[in-house]
């Protein structure tokens, strides 16, 4: 490791500011962009409502350089650390008026009546910035997306959903449109070093790396350190457990990391690849993949969450696991001196636990194209459809040979400690014929596989009658592409 | 702009980021942050508390216990049983036992960790069926009755018997229970409150700082949401941070985690309710007897009054000849329940709304008809429960447009070909009534005060008692001013509520704001127009008025002029700077109080309302019969506002209180664990509407050309009504679930209607099929 900085640099708004961490700074590496902000003078537009991603209302927008172009990207600043934000732009809803004259959302929000008691106005504001600055003329469900993550208990939302639709008619112009060359111009200057960020204090240690080389360099030398990805996970062990988090290594910018590509036989994905991104990679490639990210978090939580680390939580309510287990996913790990690949199913070992030896970090997932005639189809039952964890969920893959069940895996989530696979059911249906008469027998097999638990979400009897009926599901929607 | 269309008087502010809520004020760097420890057992004995380890953290100012308590250990809001601070016995999670004041936030934490309790456990009720099995009353039960139910139900061709409960709701308002205390000279306390009730929260912060209420002031600019979670709940933060800021004499600021906020706080009553329904073979209902019964928790709160309403909402918009209503509201272990956007009257109106939905059912007849066919008459069929005369009623005019305007009977058919070309997805519509009753029902509450100031420039300062929610009231009065005063709102600033302005208020609450406050407001005006006739005359007579002993006085565009002569007229700020100088006082307060309202608790009967506002909702659902998730495809609603006062804050009051019902009737379900722990404490688990809850097709009108006489430019409350519109979605997922037995069984249903219920509902048909 050369040349380690024990700063950081971004610009808020349009003011460079360079911050450094020892035990007389203001702020904690761990300090928050909202808590940040908040403690500023002039900056309390930002509001906290839930310090958990899941209201909206501390959204802002960050503005970084994507191969030349300023990208604009709207985020929870109540998950990020601080060093997050370096080399990037951050924007804030007191920046966005030209003086007198409101930006054409704000303008839009005032003519909608948007606003009621205010509060979550100046994030609803910002979603609606970085909606304008990268959607024109907006469809109502990418309007919805956009809104998807900024709760609002006043309005029904309906004024809101007018004033995108009236706003965002033009091309996305507006007064940051002549500023973004000297902005880029910055924000490469601050990228030039590639050096590791080191940043000391008497309780934290947090490393940041630039090259996939320093990462694992950190991460053999730190092995207790936390991971972290997009923060979505571990910042709620700081805000909301109220954890001291000693020793942090953030790979958000670790370029190597978010490499997407279609190779022959397969789609290669770094872990660092966030899910916004893969949402819109996968479209038409991977049609599962594409309907299960929909409806993941809200487009904040997705512009700042990786699929490496929805991997690596091992959660067993993880919405991509089932699915990835479905599509027979492998993932790379490396350390500084080996790397080696394993299959997702073998690498999840329990609850929130998995097969990472102390000096790994998932580099890349890879998903085999799915052969001709398989059918893959991805579920998630929650109790509300959207920015909801899912009760139950599932990934199916299915190969048929004139008519009869060849291969089949059931994956799901919601259903035991970690995502798991209905081996009994799978066994049962494998060369049997796929009509609706083995479905329910298999039905009612599947309803004594598992032994869920009943929560906050849901009770077990529910959950268990989900598992068996969306098998049933599958059938439906398999009907007419069964080979 | 006409006062009529003025824009949320905060609009700009709160698009820029530039609107101040309490947690956003810095008032002194000497202010200090609090938190708030409280019990993690639902019902124990406090056998030891040792703070002396956390009071040594660098950076703690302040602990405080019951003992530190200047005044009275008391924050109950009408019946003194609830503990500021508790002393020996906690009596659920989240009752506040002490408070910490210190530099930040982390100290703080830092402190609290270091806190000792040690707690003896004792057995805690958790349930309303265990409280109402012990008979754990919170006060004697009480009864509205007509006829004679039980004759009736014994005479009735057909009755069945029935039970509901529908659940608890969280307020979920955006900005948590929030209060920063200022302490002055002497024993002054000056409280940043965000409370629907300053005056309220005035006489609490005094009572438990020991001194007279003269010397606590109270302002609250806004609340960032409020929804009845700040009608008395909010005085408790208040009451804390007062009493640090007193200990410590440096301002004390709280502001709520999310977490906290949700299991400290109160949240809407669940309710138990039984109820026997008698009908004949057309649906007329002949006798209705309901049972209402509430999960009060652990004090008494508002929860008399939020009965009282259940009851007299039990009967909603049908007239039932003979019926017997009892409330009754139980003790439990739980955070006590509060006003929450309807208070009671959604859980009152939910039983009878599902009865008929079974009548409808169980006669295989078209669920609209019968409630139309139940509906109050004009002129007879028309006497309320409690003895009033229903008059105006505006149900069947609303039914008939809506009934057309939604094309009822066309989807009707529509969705029945729907459900028999579709296996496993259903659909279901619904269209439900709401008859609210506008007043607070106790009687004295229906004031308010208001003092409109006049300055030199001919600018206006006006200030009320009610406060700013986010419901737009300021934006109103700013508009009642301006028509009454004949002049620009840009002329017309309407500043925080303070409690040293307008003094004795009642809170912001049932609906009541721009009605109370409107006419009080306008009643200061007319009192300056008054004083300001003779100057005008005189000043309209050198402007070369010939006669100025005839005609009356005009004020309109900013200018003044007689209306026989309006070719010569004065400027608004002449006339001012006129009285100014002849000496006239251009300050006045105002006072309102609503006419003829009255009832007798012992008897039951009497006018607790000075008027009803109705609308009307139909609702189209889409469930999916696999996992018995559901969408909303379709709401049409139609409101009565009478004329309304601003169309923008009217429409978002309709709209905004009927997703947050739905929200009630849908996603909220709010869950304890056996140790009354509350499970669903974020909205990582408690899920309110999203964007994509709005149904796919939203048509929203007002029914027009209907005055309300006799109020604020004859208008109509609007808070709290369109809530119980929601009631359309909740039973268009009961009738989709129907379908799935082709409407031959009656769904096992409750409320919320989770997808949970749904799919369970499903399953207990189907077993039948």
């Amino acid at each position: 490791m050369n040349g380690s900085k024990q700063t950081i640099r971004f610009l808020l708004n349009d003011r460079l500011i360079e911050l450094d961490f020892n035990d007389n700074s203001e702020f904690k590496p761990t300090t928050t962009v909202l808590n940040y902000l908040r403690s500023l003078p002039f900056h309390k537009g930002v509001k906290e409502g839930c310090a958990e991603g899941d209201c909206g209302a501390c959204t802002v927008v960050i503005a970084e350089n994507q191969g030349g172009k300023l990208i604009y990207k709207t985020i929870d600043s109540c998950l990020v650390f601080l060093p997050m934000l370096h080399g990037k732009q951050l924007i804030t809803v007191e920046h966005l008026a030209d003086g007198d004259e409101l930006h054409p959302v704000q303008q839009a929000m005032v003519d909608h009546n948007g606003s009621q008691c205010g509060y979550c106005t100046p994030g609803i504001v910002m979603s609606l910035f970085g909606l304008y600055k990268n959607q024109h003329h907006p469809s109502t469900e990418v309007i919805q997306d956009a809104l998807t993550g900024n709760l609002c208990r006043c309005t029904g939302y309906r004024p809101i959903a007018d004033a995108a639709t009236s706003a965002c008619k033009g091309e996305g112009v507006d007064k940051f449109t002549p500023a973004e060359t000297e902005s880029l111009y910055i924000l490469k200057k601050l990228n030039s070093d590639q050096g590791l960020i080191e940043l000391h204090t008497s309780s934290q240690q947090y490393y940041k790396p630039f090259t996939l080389t320093d990462a694992l360099e950190c991460r053999q030398k730190h092995p207790d350190a936390l991971i972290t990805g997009g923060s979505t996970d571990v910042a709620l062990r700081q805000t909301k457990r109220r954890e001291l988090l000693g020793k942090i290594i953030d790979i958000s910018d670790v370029d190597e990391l978010k490499s997407l590509d279609e190779q022959e036989d397969a789609f290669r994905i770094g872990s660092g690849v966030t899910l916004e991104r893969l949402l819109h990679f996968s479209g038409s490639r991977l049609p599962a993949l594409h309907d299960m990210l929909k409806i993941f978090g809200s487009l904040q939580i997705r512009n700042l969450a990786t699929i490496g680390g929805n991997i690596g939580s091992a959660s067993p309510i993880g919405d991509t696991l089932p699915l990835l287990i479905a599509y027979m996913a492998k993932i790379k790990l490396q350390s500084l001196n080996e790397e080696r690949s394993c299959k997702l199913d073998d690498f999840i070992t329990g609850y929130r636990s998995t097969d990472l030896r102390q000096d790994e970090l998932i580099t890349e997932i890879f998903i085999p194209k799915p052969s001709t005639g398989r059918i893959i189809r991805s579920y998630k039952v929650s109790r509300r459809k959207d920015l909801d964890i899912s009760t139950v969920s599932a990934g199916f893959s299915m190969l048929t040979v004139n008519g009869t069940v060849s291969e089949m895996i059931l994956a799901y989530g919601g259903m035991a400690a970690k995502p798991a696979r209905a081996i009994k059911t799978e066994a049962f249906l494998t060369g049997k014929p796929w009509t609706e008469a083995t479905v329910q027998e298999a039905m009612d097999i599947l309803i004594k596989e598992f032994t869920p638990l009943s929560d906050a979400r849901a009770n077990a009897d529910y959950r268990s009658l989900v598992a068996r009926n969306l098998l049933i599901k599958f059938f439906e929607e398999s009907k007419g592409q069964v080979l | 702009m006409k006062p009529e269309s003025l824009k949320h008087d905060s609009a700009i502010k709160h698009v820029t980021g530039q609107s101040v809520y309490v947690n956003d004020m810095d008032v002194s760097p000497l202010q200090l942050i609090s938190r708030v420890v409280y019990s993690p057992v639902a019902h124990g004995l406090i056998k030891s508390l040792d703070i002396s380890e956390a009071l040594k953290v660098e950076g703690v100012a302040a602990i405080l216990t019951a003992k530190d308590i200047p005044g009275a250990n008391q924050m109950g809001p009408v019946i003194h049983d609830e503990p500021c601070l508790a002393d020996t016995e906690v009596i659920f999670i989240g009752q506040a036992i002490l408070l910490i004041a210190a530099e930040t936030e982390e100290i703080a934490i830092e402190a609290e960790r270091l806190v000792r309790i040690e707690f003896e456990e004792l057995d805690a009720v958790l349930s309303l069926r265990e409280a109402i099995e012990k008979n754990l009353l919170i006060a004697p039960p009480r009864y509205i009755m007509n006829g004679n139910a039980e004759d009736a139900l014994k005479k009735a061709p057909f009755t069945f018997d029935g039970e509901l409960e529908t659940g608890a709701q969280e307020h979920w308002y955006l900005e948590t229970q929030s209060a920063l205390a200022v302490p002055g000279e002497g024993k002054e306390m000056l409280v940043y409150a965000s409370s629907q009730n300053p005056a309220e929260t005035q006489a609490i912060v005094a009572e438990v700082l020991g001194v007279p209420k003269n010397e606590v002031d109270v302002e609250v600019r806004r609340m960032g949401g409020a929804f009845g979670g700040k009608e008395t709940q909010a005085n408790h933060v208040a009451a804390w941070a007062a009493l640090l800021a007193n200990a410590t004499k440096r301002p004390v600021k709280i502001h709520l985690f999310r977490d906290d906020d949700q299991k400290i706080t109160g949240k809407r009553h669940r309710f138990l309710s039984k109820y026997s329904i008698g009908f004949d073979e057309t649906g007329n209902i002949l006798a209705y007897k309901v049972e209402l019964n509430s999960d009060a928790g652990s004090s008494t709160d508002l929860s008399r009054a939020i009965l009282e309403r259940a009851m007299f909402h039990a009967e909603n918009a049908y007239y039932i000849p003979d019926i017997s209503i009892t409330g009754k509201a139980f003790k439990t272990n739980l955070p006590s329940n509060t006003a929450f956007r309807g208070f009671g009257g959604p859980q009152g109106m939910a039983v009878i709304e599902n009865a008929i939905d079974r009548i409808a059912r169980f006669l295989k007849k078209e669920p609209a008809e019968i409630r139309k066919l139940n509906f109050y008459g004009i002129d007879r069929d028309n006497l309320a429960p409690y003895g009033k005369v229903i008059e105006n009623n505006r149900l069947h005019i609303i039914f008939d447009r809506l009934v057309n305007s939604s094309g009822y009977y066309t989807r009707r058919s529509e969705i029945e070909s729907f459900n028999r070309q579709n296996k496993y997805l259903k659909r279901g519509m619904a269209m439900t009534p709401v008859k609210f009753g506008i007043s607070f029902t106790t009687a004295f509450l229906n004031q308010a005060g208001a003092l409109v100031n006049i300055y030199k420039d001919g600018t206006v300062q006006v200030n009320h008692g009610g406060t700013e929610m986010g419901q737009g009231l300021y934006t109103k009065i700013c508009g009642v001013a301006a028509a009454e005063l004949g002049i620009s709102p840009d002329f017309i600033k309407v500043t925080a509520t303070n409690t040293s302005k307008v003094p004795n208020t009642s809170a912001t609450a049932a609906s009541s704001g721009s009605d109370l406050n409107g006419m009080a407001v306008k009643n200061a005006i007319d009192t300056l127009r008054e004083r300001l006739i003779p100057v005008a005359k005189a000043e309209l007579a050198g402007a070369g008025v010939a006669d100025v002993h005839h005609g009356s006085l005009c004020f309109k565009d900013n200018r003044v002029f007689l209306d026989i002569s309006p070719e010569v007229s004065i400027r608004f700020q002449d006339l001012i700077q006129a009285a100014y100088f002849s000496r006239v006082s251009l300050s006045s307060t105002g006072f309102y109080k609503t006419p003829g309202i009255h009832f007798d608790r012992e008897t039951g009967k009497g006018n607790p309302f000075y008027y009803f506002a109705y609308g009307m909702a139909v609702s189209e659902v889409q469930a999916d019969v696999l996992t018995g998730e559901y969408k909303l495809l379709r709401s049409d609603i139609l409101h009565d506002v009478g004329d309304s006062l601003n169309e923008n804050i009217d429409i978002g009051q309709v709209e905004g209180g009927f997703i947050q019902g739905v929200g009630w009737c849908t996603t909220e379900e709010i869950k304890w664990d056996n140790k009354g722990r509350l499970l669903t404490h974020s909205p990582d688990t408690y899920k309110i509407p999203t964007i994509n809850e709005m149904p796919l097709v939203f048509n929203v009108e007002f029914l027009r050309d209907h005055p309300n006489e006799g109020t604020i430019r004859k208008s109509k409350a609007v808070g709290e009504p369109p809530l119980m519109l929601a009631f359309s979605v909740w039973l268009a997922i009961k009738d989709a679930i129907s379908a799935v037995g082709n409407h031959e069984f009656e769904p096992d249903f409750s409320l919320p209607a989770t997808a949970e219920v749904v799919l369970l509902s499903i399953e207990e048909i189907q077993k039948k099929i």
